[in-house]
């Protein structure tokens, strides 16, 4: 009540000083251990309900503002929000200094030698970062950070890549949770909306050990924002519209705290999208539409210190996929890659209709999370429980078949005890014991069998910092059982297998200081992964490639060495930043896919080429380097490059499938704010993608059906605005992919075989946020 | 606290909403599976027929397909019908009736090899006089040996767009049946 008298009164003074509005309040924020400039941070003047956001270079400005006092309420994320009081009688300019927290580690937040919070190598998509790629799939939305690539099958099925490795060596965290869908196939994307994150991030590190011991290849967390922790209300609309396949998105948000009940917070969100047939350079892609359905609800309940959390979630997605790509025998697999471009048959139509084959997959997340707090320790339990359905509709016989012809459930309930303990000011440590259930089901035609696994696990980290060194060290177990069988139509059972698999993960890591603005960060872990069921079990036809698989059931554990380097340096005029990064894993066991050439497979529709699970030891390495640099205040031009080398040690050949290498380059122009236009900016992007040269050596062996694709350069420009109206800040963007429409392909992708990438794709966005005027300190 | 409750009631709604969905876990039922393709020669006016199949009653992979070499008499005309049979099922389904069904959406090739002493003709047509193939009749000449491929494509497009002169590996269709019959003639 105080607070809101003072409000008033501070309404009062603002209108009887309003004659003298004219001033400018410019200011800047920095990180004071490294001087990295907080860009994206959030300046709130709390008693005008003004705000904007600070720029690449960390800085910010109001204008027109009358004499008085105000309280300016700073956030960032990593950083503790702080709020500065401040008197303003002319236009003045302020340093505020932004220490990022240290040593949290009940946050899910990472950090890194950029100079976050105490952990290992990150790297994060926030703010206008991930607004421009509103619309994409997470994948699509991931591939803008550096090492991070895309694996597609199509332009409506895409996998993130890192450093080379995806499927089941990446752990994907939606919230908290380990997702468990069907990501061990090449054709299934992860099933999660990209609009419920606030920030996604990649992780590499000891933090890695909270969510696996498999994660050799890293880990995604997606974080959607906090739920609000003042009265009041927020509500956001996301509107987008695609040219190229006609696509349009919706996505609405509101979230809540009540003036009454200020322990309890909510949100809820839905997105909606769907796109009709993909266009490349020269050709319209028949079946290539998508529909997707998502919404999420998440209520909090804090009190002192006890807070629990309600997290639900519904992914609904229906996947053309290019018919002139589901080939069925070897013969018409051969005839059909040999062309330059597909048959007409499978190019032309321009419609939102889906139809066979297609995909619908469903994806449900419950989860709770409940933490209490006691002095120097915290204690939290998490809940969840995932349903993924999967449907994949081929090409029938019968007209008036409306069914699946391939249908899977998984259903995966998963609990985690975890207790943090402050030692003191420099030493943390946490322990967790986990367990999980899975039951995987089918029905249909056969290609993994129905199983029950069961795991049961625990880690241990521990942080440490003091002056310029930051340490951290865990380690973790885990166990992993799986019952599996195969049963006919008669009843008879086919098979029946049951595994054990013990998985050991530890890592290390230590970041120092050597002097302001450069920082240094070493890393080495151990992580391995068992094998999964389709590894070991798979049987069946793969359409896609005319392959017949067939598992293993030998295979054993991979076990990998990960050494990762990496230095942050930002010169201190400012004008100047990049990073490096040096990576190395050495994978023994590596399992992966071998065609036999010399053993086909005879079925009654035709030959199909024999697809087995081998496994050797492999190494990859690689570099990743960005630099930014500002010439002038309005200008930065971003520089990025990744580089692998992925070589199978035992044959001392290069591995297949691996992303080539490639350079980003980023020109920005940051315009001047006018009264009504803010943050308004023109990007222009020029991403070359070299030829991928170290492919497996095809003499004695066929590994590949079609050489790697040419080198490609491809042009975008984003451009955007925000406009106050009505005193709602409306932002606006305009991009262009693929500005020279383009004809290329992409070594990556399956869809490489039989067609180009998509074309020339214009993009329009608007944001609409709303919010309530009351926000109380 | 009411909301949280009322969330809660949602979210399981939701849930059980989902769970009618329940399939026995690992249930092997490929209604598209074929197992059997079989060949009946009948000579006109005689009453005994011959039959010669190609079989894979455990479905791709797993045992090797049964192909049996077809046999037949030097410089005799043979009536030729086909049967397409899943026997995986229970009790065994009998695909030809619905190829014939749908028979403006199916076509049989027959390729003799390069060479050969056999002339497949006389297809049977379907409804919009297009062949379908289910029957034929096949010339034979002096004895030798070589093989015939057999392939049944569908036209998965609405309508099927089914020509005459579409050939056998025409974009339009798919193939559903690709064997291959070594065979002797004496």
């Amino acid at each position: 009540m105080k607070a809101l008298l003072f409000a008033l009164l501070l309404l009062i003074s603002y209108t009887g000083f309003s004659q003298q509005c004219n001033i400018t309040l410019q200011g800047h924020i920095e990180d004071p251990d490294t001087r990295e400039m907080l860009s994206a941070a959030t300046v709130l003047i709390l008693e005008l309900n003004k705000q904007v956001t600070t720029d690449a270079r960390g800085n910010f400005e109001f204008k027109d503002l009358c004499p008085g006092n105000y309280s300016l309420q700073i956030s960032h994320t990593g950083c503790k929000t702080i709020i500065e009081k401040i008197s303003l009688t002319k236009s003045r300019h302020i340093d505020v200094d932004m220490p990022h927290e240290k040593n949290t580690l009940t946050e899910v937040t990472i950090s890194s030698n950029k100079g976050n919070k105490n952990t290992g190598t990150k790297k994060e998509l926030s703010g206008k970062e991930l607004e421009k790629t509103k619309g994409q799939s997470l994948a699509e939305v991931l591939s803008r950070l550096n090492g991070v690539t895309l694996l597609q099958t199509g332009s409506t099925v895409s996998k993130p890549v890192i450093h080379g490795l995806h499927g089941s060596r990446i752990l994907t965290i939606n919230n908290d949770v380990r997702q468990e869908g069907q990501q061990w196939g090449n054709e299934h994307a992860p099933e999660i909306d990209p609009f419920i994150a606030g920030k996604l991030e990649v992780i590499k590190g000891v933090d890695e050990l909270k969510y696996g011991s498999d994660a050799i290849g890293g880990v995604i967390l997606v974080e959607p924002r906090p739920l609000l922790n003042h009265a009041g209300y927020r509500a956001e609309i996301n509107t987008g519209y695609f040219t190229n396949n006609r696509q349009w998105i919706a996505s609405a948000m509101y979230e809540a705290q009540p003036e009454k009940l200020h322990e309890f917070s909510f949100r809820i969100q839905g997105t909606y999208k769907r796109g009709a047939n993909a266009r490349t350079a020269h050709y319209r892609l028949n079946n290539t539409g998508s529909e997707e359905k998502n919404f999420s609800l998440a209520a909090g309940w804090k009190k002192h210190s006890f807070a629990t959390e309600l997290f639900y979630s519904f992914f609904d997605t229906r996947l053309g996929i290019f018919e002139g790509a589901h080939i069925g025998n070897r013969t018409y697999f051969d005839s059909a890659i040999a062309n330059n471009r597909p048959d007409p048959v499978f190019t032309g139509e321009n419609t939102y209709q889906i139809g066979r084959p297609y995909q619908k997959v469903q994806h449900h997340l419950l989860k709770s999370k409940t933490s209490y707090k006691s002095g120097k320790n915290k204690f939290a339990l998490q809940l969840s429980l995932q349903k993924n359905y999967r449907e994949e509709f081929d090409i029938v016989r019968n007209s008036n078949n409306y069914k699946p012809q391939h249908n899977l459930a998984i259903t995966t309930l998963s609990q985690e005890l975890s207790w943090e303990h402050k030692q003191n000011a420099q030493l943390t440590h946490l322990i967790a014991a986990n367990t999980m259930q899975q039951d995987n089901r089918y029905a249909g035609r056969y290609f993994i069998p129905a199983y029950r696994a069961y795991y049961f696990g625990g880690y241990y980290i521990g942080k440490y910092s003091k002056n310029k060194w930051e340490l951290q060290a865990g380690a973790r177990y885990d166990n992993k059982n799986i019952y599996t069988n195969r049963i006919l139509q008669s009843g008879e059972v086919f098979d029946e297998y049951g595994f054990n698999f013990s998985t050991f993960a530890t890592s290390a890591n230590a970041s120092f200081k050597i002097m302001q603005g450069l920082k240094t960060n070493i890393n080495i872990g151990l992580s391995s992964r068992a094998p999964q069921a389709n590894e070991l079990l798979s049987n069946g036809i793969h359409h896609g490639t005319s392959t017949f698989e067939v598992g293993n059931i030998h295979l054993k554990t991979e076990k990998a060495v990960n050494i990762n380097w990496g230095a942050a340096w930002n010169i201190a005029s400012g004008k100047l930043s990049a990073e490096l990064n040096l990576y190395r894993n050495q994978i023994d066991n590596f399992i992966y896919q071998q065609p036999i050439a010399n053993e086909p497979v005879q079925t009654i529709s035709g030959i199909y080429l024999l697809n087995i699970y081998q496994q050797n030891n492999v190494r990859l390495q690689g570099i990743d380097f960005s630099a930014t640099w500002w010439p002038f205040e309005k200008l930065d031009w971003q520089l990025n490059y990744s580089m692998l080398r992925a070589k199978n040690i035992d044959s001392s050949d290069w591995l297949i499938r691996m992303p080539a290498d490639r350079i980003g380059n980023m020109l920005s122009y940051h315009f001047k704010d006018e009264k009504k236009w803010n943050g308004s900016y023109i990007t222009f992007e020029y991403n070359y993608v070299f030829k991928q040269t170290r492919t497996p050596d095809e003499t004695f062996v066929k590994h590949d059906y079609k050489a790697a694709p040419n080198a490609y350069g491809l042009i975008n420009v984003d451009a955007g605005t925000t406009i106050q109206i009505q005193n709602v800040p409306v932002s606006i963007s305009l991009g262009i992919r693929n500005l020279l429409n383009k004809a290329y392909r992409d070594y990556l992708n399956s869809m490489r075989y039989f067609a180009d990438e998509t074309g020339r794709n214009f993009q329009l966005r608007i944001k609409i946020p709303f919010q309530s005027k009351q926000i109380k300190e | 606290m009411k909301k949280i409750l009322i969330l809660i009631i949602f979210a399981s709604t939701l849930l059980s909403l989902n769970a009618c969905k329940k399939f026995s876990e690992g249930e092997t039922n490929d209604e598209e599976l074929i197992t059997t393709l079989q060949l009946n020669f009948t000579i006109p006016g005689s009453s005994s027929t011959q039959s010669f199949k190609f079989e894979d009653l455990d479905g791709p992979g797993g045992n090797a397909p049964v192909i049996e070499p077809i046999v037949l008499a030097a410089g005799t005309t043979y009536d030729v019908s086909l049967e397409v049979w899943n026997k995986a099922a229970n009790p065994p389904e009998n695909i030809t009736t619905e190829i014939e069904e749908e028979n403006a959406s199916h076509r049989f090739y027959y390729s003799p090899s390069v060479g050969s002493n056999i002339v497949v003709s006389n297809l049977n047509n379907d409804d919009n006089a297009v062949p379908l193939g289910t029957t034929s009749t096949w010339q034979v000449g002096t004895a030798s040996t070589g093989n015939i491929s057999i392939t049944l494509r569908h036209y998965p497009g609405t309508p099927p767009d089914k020509q005459i002169s579409d050939p056998v590996n025409s974009p339009k269709s798919g193939t559903d049946i690709e064997v291959t019959f070594n065979y002797t003639i004496q």
